[in-house]
């Protein structure tokens, strides 16, 4: 099975934050990145990920009765935003989850574990 | 359909639906497969006579039957593939079924699997594992044919899509799930013990239903004690089933209960699954309520039920068993204890229990104005008939 996992997170959080500390906070969930990809590359060798630039930079667009509107992100009001994803093809649901669950974000924001359409 | 039939039917669903499900890696797929070769039996079994081996007879015709409809199937993408997996299944019917492996517990895991929604992991369960007909859980459950089969479609499709396995989950997953699947048992069980006189008897036929399969999974997992703790709590709470409604519909509380409406032999079988339970040395939350209501049924001392109670709510602090205990304390005689101990709960509003212990309490200490109140708090948060007229009859007693 091929899942999305979906990394959502509060980034406000880093909003106003010095380089130092930015840097600090990186190296302390370090640890956790680097059981992840051991994790990952065993359970899927092809597995790959990317990081989004902040949903603040986002930009919205919609097409409303033939005209494109544009206005800045993020598109929903919530707090958390999708921060980054990875592709995955996995055994089954319980091994996405437990990859899911090693996300450093997962404990401090959430992560979403979604199966692909296949046809 | 004769008894014996449709009880054959029923051990041998899960069997077969197990092993089809195993080789076809999809549950729909299988059920398919499995609900033709039914059908055939149906036609067949009461002309011919019922075969030396009914689950070898349905494993093979539902093989067969499933080969000729791969083989009708022109753009299926894993045709080659399931076919030569299929063939790989037993064809002659009078083999032994035993000899083919058991998937009977994989299939309960799979029905219970935490991705469900609850009641879809009821209604697939008793479907799957426990092989009643749609008909018969949409009537137990008091929702539509087009509902339930609705719900057992999604339920099959999520599977699907999501990658559900179809497995016993590996050691390091089992004390989590474990629990799930005695859960969907105990839901099963208290949908139908929580029926009342008047409603039909295919409700009521949810607990027996609850105890096979608690049964099965006992057969199924030798050394699990909440297995047994389970299966013990429910033949004790069966064993009283009879007693909990008097005559005009009123609900009986323990302690009025007329103990010669209880059901001896359950209570002797609840009592001895419950001794194997704790042989195994593992004490969980099913095996302690199986404990206190073996107190009740052998007539143990209150403190003894009270101290069995603050156990329960060491490893399981939710607020019903805080309420539970503070009623069993009290009963052990300490009703301000207990009525300060029903203060502290949280996260319980809305529930007409609640206030129901508390205004008992109060009026036991001849606090009746306060009693009162709290019997109005409780009428507001219940229609449940036999449950009001109780309240109500509480209520006036304190002069309200």
């Amino acid at each position: 099975m091929k899942y999305a996992l979906l990394v959502y997170s509060d980034q406000s959080d880093w909003d106003g934050i010095s380089e130092e500390q930015a840097a600090e906070r990186r190296a302390e969930s370090m640890p956790r990145w680097i059981t992840l990809f051991e994790e990952m590359g065993k359970a899927d060798p092809d597995a790959g990920g990317r990081e989004l630039v902040a949903a603040a930079e986002a930009k919205v667009v919609r097409v409303v009765d033939g005209e494109t509107v544009i206005t800045d992100g993020p598109f929903a009001e919530t707090k958390e935003q999708i921060g980054g994803l990875f592709l995955t093809t996995l055994p089954d649901l319980d091994e996405a989850i437990r990859i899911a669950s090693l996300v450093p974000a997962a404990e401090y924001g959430s992560m979403e574990v979604r199966p692909i359409v296949e046809r | 359909m004769t008894l014996s039939l449709e009880a054959t039917f029923r051990e041998e669903w899960p069997r077969a639906v197990g092993i089809l499900t195993r080789v076809l890696g999809d549950l729909s797929l299988a059920e398919d497969a499995v609900q033709d070769a039914f059908a055939t039996a149906l036609e067949r079994w009461p002309r011919d006579g019922v075969p030396r081996s009914p689950g070898a007879w349905i494993v093979a015709t539902a093989r067969n039957g499933a080969i000729d409809r791969l083989r009708r199937e022109k753009t299926f993408a894993r045709k080659a593939e399931l076919l030569a997996r299929l063939e790989g299944v037993p064809a002659d019917e009078d083999a032994d079924v035993s000899s083919i492996p058991d998937e009977r517990l994989a299939l309960l895991f799979t029905c219970c699997h935490p991705a469900l929604a609850v009641d879809a992991r009821i209604a697939l369960t008793l479907r799957e594992v426990a092989g009643l007909q749609t008909p018969e859980i949409a009537r137990a459950f008091l929702v539509t044919e087009p509902a339930l089969a609705q719900r057992l479609v999604r339920a099959k499709r999520r599977l699907r899509e999501t990658g559900i396995p179809f497995r016993v989950p590996p050691d390091h997953l089992l004390p989590d799930r474990v629990p799930d699947v005695l859960r969907v048992l105990y839901l099963v069980f208290n949908e139908g013990y929580a029926a009342t006189a008047g409603e039909s008897l295919l409700r009521r036929d949810l607990c027996a239903e609850a105890i096979r399969l608690a049964k099965l999974v006992c057969v199924l997992m030798p050394d699990e004690p909440e297995a047994f703790g389970l299966l013990a709590l429910l033949l004790l709470q069966d064993a009283r089933r009879e007693a909990r409604v008097g005559d005009d519909g009123e609900l009986v509380l323990l302690g009025d209960q007329d103990r010669r409406l209880w059901d001896g032999a359950s209570i002797d079988e609840g009592l001895r699954v419950l001794r194997r339970a704790e042989s195994l040395r593992r004490p969980g939350p099913y095996q302690l309520q199986a404990a206190i209501a073996a107190g009740h049924a052998e007539g143990a001392a209150p403190h003894v039920i009270a101290a069995t109670y603050a156990a329960l709510e060491q490893i399981d602090p939710s607020p019903i068993v805080r309420l539970n205990r503070a009623v069993a304390v009290a009963l052990a005689g300490d009703v301000e204890e207990g009525l300060a101990l029903i203060e502290g709960i949280e996260g319980l509003d809305g529930y007409s229990y609640l206030p129901a212990a508390r205004a008992d309490l109060l009026r036991r200490l001849d606090r009746n104005a306060e009693a009162a109140a709290s019997y109005r708090e409780a009428l507001a948060l219940t229609d449940n008939a036999p449950e009001r007229r109780f309240l109500e009859r509480r209520l006036r007693g304190v002069g309200g």
